[in-house]
């Protein structure tokens, strides 16, 4: 009510789009629209957290969204402004809660409380383990490797890692990680680590970020669900061009990280990869392979700067997240070997310190995903 | 009366001050979880010309790279900053500054910039890769007119002279 009389007096100033746009028909009828998880994302989420709206509040006069915890903090914190358009923002009472639009979230994600609630532990597990800091050490040294390609700068820069020994000699890609480094499965946990049903994690840009450390984009994984390795399959067999390698059709319905990538051509500092049990070492009587069932063979797009050792460890974070109580205590932590297979039931084992790009340039020169190997091993 | 204040000043405050401890690390833990998502995108579509990543585990400490715009006397040169994010992140900048030596009108010699969205502009709305391209876009375009090195500023008319002279203050500091 006392928001509508003053607004009598004032001159609205309408945008080229609001002046010009033609009014949507209601659909009435059983029509379905869909819609992309990245744009479904963008709609739903917080410009302030970046997390999906949680107690939508609205501005009442530019219509821009935020969380209320969200919006809140922002005004208190000086700027009497809304954060989207800068429109004059006097308090609270600017705002209005959008109860319908709460409403709405909670109808696409039911199960949100429980998918963020899950992400918690992961996220708690995972910081435990520490492996965070060590991958995100490993990952910062990739990534100025690949910004200074003057090898003379990047040795400056390498003081506090061993260096390997670059078995190819190719100076432009020195392996910067030393052993000590535990990837994460970052993004792969809000796929296949989620025991919610797939809707949810198909877009929910929440469970996302709250995986603890920062790789998901690049180190992503696509397993488990038996309906997306398929597709996985069907794609990888294909023929297919560089440019039509977007993670499109690979993740869909997976996870955000993946489906967001839709439409971009394969970075060439990525590298695509089938994980597969070796054929004779990871026989069907093995108490691993039994509980890996369906979700043995592994899918990754990642850096080609990532190393055996990574990969290794990689798995075996993923795996034990995966199986968790299906695996015995004594397979925990596992041991990988991995071996690359240049040719049908050739299998050459790889050293640790080998990275993706160099097995790629040596082993692998057909333009298709690597395919790789790995068996447990005892220690 | 002493008596009587005592007990109940220690009963109140101490739940408060657990309290407030409980928030700061609620903040702190949203404010990890912003910057996690702010490199995830970052890294999943990489810009042209500009680069982020935290310098070691700690998050709140990013290393950017940006690269001379195109078609200006920038273009080729490479730019180091160091971007350092308060509890309060997104509601209050993060302190930018140039690592690698820049000669511009609004960068100082201690790599300090003079950047409207860094000071009173800043909304929670900016991140990692808007500030990183709004500095790039600050190369090319200088606000001469509140310049904080001078000498840049006057130089700047006469685009070739500025070219010659940065030229050789960018070989010379770029290691530095």
């Amino acid at each position: 009510m006392s928001s509508t009389e003053p607004s009598q007096n004032k001159t609205w100033e309408l945008s080229l789009y609001e002046l010009h746009r033609t009014s949507q028909e209601v659909i009435t009828d059983a029509t379905e629209i869909a819609v992309s998880p990245r744009s479904l994302h963008s709609e739903l989420m917080c410009p302030i957290c970046l997390d999906m709206l949680k107690k939508t509040m609205t501005t009442k006069e530019c219509l821009h969204r935020f969380c209320n915890d969200c919006i809140i903090t922002a005004l208190r914190s000086g700027n009497k402004e809304c954060p989207t358009c800068r429109k004059k923002l006097v308090s609270k009472r600017s705002l209005r809660p959008d109860p319908n639009f709460d409403l709405l979230i909670s109808k696409i994600y039911p199960s949100r409380d429980e998918y963020e609630a899950h992400q918690e532990r992961v996220l708690a597990k995972l910081s435990m383990s520490h492996s965070q800091a060590s991958l995100v050490n490993s990952i910062t040294e990739g990534i100025k490797l690949q910004s200074q390609n003057r090898p003379q700068r990047s040795r400056k820069n390498q003081e506090e890692n061993t260096n390997t020994p670059n078995a190819n000699g190719i100076a432009e890609t020195p392996t910067q990680n030393g052993g000590g480094t535990v990837p994460a499965p970052k993004d792969g946990t809000s796929s296949t680590g989620n025991p919610t049903p797939s809707v949810q994690s198909t877009s929910n840009p929440a469970s996302v970020r709250s995986t603890p450390s920062p790789v998901p984009s690049n180190l992503s994984s696509v397993s488990k669900n038996t309906s997306t390795t398929k597709r996985a399959k069907s794609i990888l067999t294909s023929e297919r061009s560089e440019e039509s390698e977007s993670s499109d059709g690979r993740t869909e319905g997976e996870n955000s990280m993946d489906t967001e990538g839709e439409g971009e051509p394969l970075n060439p500092n990525e590298i695509e990869l089938v994980f597969k049990p070796h054929p004779t070492e990871m026989t069907g009587d093995n108490h691993l392979m039994r509980a890996l069932r369906d979700s043995s063979v592994r899918y990754l797009k990642t850096t080609a700067n990532a190393s055996v050792d990574h990969l290794s460890k990689y798995l075996a974070m993923r795996l034990t997240l995966d199986l968790d109580a299906e695996l015995p205590e004594a397979y925990r932590l596992l041991n990988f070997c991995i071996y690359v297979a240049p040719a049908p039931g050739q299998f050459v084992p790889l050293a640790g310190s080998q990275t993706l790009r160099q097995i790629n340039d040596k082993f692998w020169k057909v333009n298709k995903p690597l395919e790789m190997y790995y068996s447990w091993k005892k220690t | 009366m002493a008596q009587n204040i005592n007990p109940h000043y220690a009963s109140s405050s101490n739940p408060a001050k657990q309290n407030e401890d409980t928030i700061k690390l609620k903040d702190n833990h949203a404010v990890s979880k912003r910057l996690q998502k702010e490199l995830m995108e970052l890294m999943r579509c990489a810009d042209k010309g500009i680069s982020a990543f935290p310098e070691s585990e700690n998050l709140f400490k990013w290393i950017g790279t940006i690269n001379g715009p195109q078609e200006t006397v920038y273009a080729g040169h490479k730019y180091k900053l160091s971007l350092e994010f308060p509890n309060s992140y997104p509601y209050a900048p993060p302190m930018v500054k140039f690592i690698t030596p820049c000669f511009h009108p609004n960068v100082d010699t201690c790599g300090l910039i003079c950047l409207d969205i860094l000071k009173d502009k800043w909304t929670a709305l900016y991140d990692v890769r808007t500030i990183l391209l709004s500095i790039q876009s600050l190369l090319a375009e200088p606000n001469t007119h509140s310049p904080l090195n001078q000498q840049a500023s006057y130089l700047w008319s006469n685009q070739p002279a500025y070219k010659k002279y940065l030229d050789e203050f960018y070989n010379k500091h770029r290691d530095s």
